[in-house]
């Protein structure tokens, strides 16, 4: 189960995500998250209520940031608690993502 | 547990694992780490091994050892040797970077002893979390 809401924060549009980004919930996220960048010059993943992300998950964020970057927007993930930021630093995800502690979330 | 070749088994797998991890006071990490491992290992087996829709498609068995959690996962798809597959380039930049082999490059990041064997129709692969003292694990 997956949760997605949105909202504006400091001028970035922040799209929290909530519950388990696995298989069954990636492409909602991706959905969620790329239409967020097509509508916006700067989105944040905020994932501090994040329980859970396998390589589905990863692959969502990817693809959202691959978007970002065509189109020139700021894409960043921010708020990882320690046992999703592992998963993040395992798949070498981190080398190409922005990755903030807090700010913009 | 045996699975059903559906993403929709994944809720009964996450289930099993937090039982599983409470019975031996195991940590949300640990647990992460297991859930993880098993999703990507069937979701593997649903989206490239055809288990799409195959009953009783997959077979896990977790077990407690005095070094770590004992893991097995078995599925009746084509035959494929996880321990053989190709590492993806991690260092590849945004655009270049490829989508695929991330799930078992996970597996291989977070198990030891991996050992794949093809018996009676099915992919039988073993391997081991090993725990960490460090982190207080038991």
């Amino acid at each position: 189960m997956i949760q997605l809401t949105e909202e504006t924060r400091s001028g970035w549009r922040v799209v929290s995500v909530s519950g388990r980004a696995d298989a069954e919930a990636a492409d909602a996220l991706e959905a969620a998250l790329r239409s967020a960048v097509e509508a916006n010059g700067r989105v944040a993943a905020d994932f501090a209520t994040l329980d859970y992300i396998s390589s589905a998950g990863l692959r969502a964020v990817l693809q959202a940031a691959r978007a970002a970057q065509t189109r020139g927007s700021e894409f960043a993930v921010c708020g990882l608690s320690a046992p999703v930021r592992k998963v993040f630093d395992m798949s070498g995800l981190h080398h190409v993502l922005r990755i903030h502690g807090e700010l913009p979330c | 547990m045996l699975l059903d070749g559906k993403l929709s088994e994944l809720p009964r797998l996450t289930a099993e694992t937090a039982r599983f991890c409470r019975r031996y006071s195991l940590g949300e990490e640990v647990e992460l780490q297991l859930n993880l491992v098993l999703e990507e290992l069937f979701a593997n087996a649903i989206r490239h091994g055809g288990c799409e829709g195959v009953r009783d498609a997959a077979r896990v068995q977790l077990e407690m050892l005095p070094d770590g959690v004992a893991i097995e996962f078995a599925d009746r798809g084509a035959p494929f040797d996880a321990t053989a597959a190709p590492a993806p380039k991690l260092d590849a930049p945004l655009e270049t970077r490829p989508i695929g082999g991330l799930g078992i490059h996970l597996v291989r990041q977070i198990v030891r002893d991996l050992r794949y064997q093809r018996v009676d129709g099915w992919n039988r692969l073993t391997m081991r979390r090993p725990s960490r003292e460090k982190e207080g694990e038991s």
